[in-house]
């Protein structure tokens, strides 16, 4: 087990390793695809938005490779994937009501997104 | 999980209002928790999505009725009782003497 001294503190946050995973993976989306989020409504830890579930979007871009939080939070290991910024229209998440030209970009992982 | 963490849409808080020169920190205690928390992490015994998971755990109702920090030390508390770090009893302990302390601090002044 690792213990975190004193003198080791600043280093130690400085170089704590973000999600990013450097490996080289097939993406299932490219920019400009349209995708419908998945309805899943998981007991674990997710971090697909409620209020995207089963709404459709577009990829904007594609940010790379990423831990998928899903598995890591249960202790399945890191399971990494792309995640892209997929752009939901405003009306499409809150209704005719919302506003016609604004939208919500939410990053997304492969795991949570279907080909629409 | 669906939990009451996942607010994106609910109504009903009231309006957002941007404090004015924002402390990083509003208590003394809010800094303990976050440097015990991630001084905690360097153990190397989970991972931050599994500390996220651990603070989605807490009752929904006690959730939206307490802060930022009180999630984390939730969260916290969850996990080193978990990995067999400290017991629950342990932690009731030390909370009822800092209360006596506290009780004895307002009993004087």
């Amino acid at each position: 087990m690792r213990v975190l001294t004193g003198a080791d503190v600043e280093q130690a946050i400085r170089t704590s390793g973000g999600a990013r995973v450097h490996v080289e993976l097939p993406a299932k989306f490219k920019a400009g695809d349209r995708v419908v989020a998945r309805n899943l409504h998981p007991l674990g830890h997710t971090r697909l938005p409620r209020y995207a579930r089963g709404r459709r979007g577009v990829i904007d871009r594609d940010h790379g490779v990423f831990i998928f939080p899903d598995a890591h939070a249960a202790g399945a290991g890191q399971k990494p994937q792309h995640v892209y910024a997929v752009r939901f229209s405003l009306r499409e998440l809150w209704g005719p009501e919302a506003s016609e030209r604004d939208c919500v970009l939410i990053d997304l992982w492969d795991d949570y997104l279907d080909p629409a | 999980m669906n939990g009451a963490h996942d607010l994106g849409g609910m109504h009903g808080f009231g309006p957002v209002e941007p404090e004015r020169d924002e402390p990083v920190f509003h208590h003394e205690w809010e800094r303990r928790a976050f440097a015990i928390t991630l001084a905690s992490g360097f153990l190397g015994q989970w991972n931050i999505d599994m500390s996220r998971s651990a603070r989605e755990q807490m009752p929904a109702a006690e959730y939206l009725a307490t802060t930022y920090y009180e999630h984390w030390l939730f969260g916290l508390e969850r996990l080193l009782v978990e990995k067999g770090f400290v017991k629950p009893e342990e932690i009731e302990a030390r909370v009822a003497e800092l209360r006596r302390q506290r009780a004895g601090r307002a009993a004087e002044s």
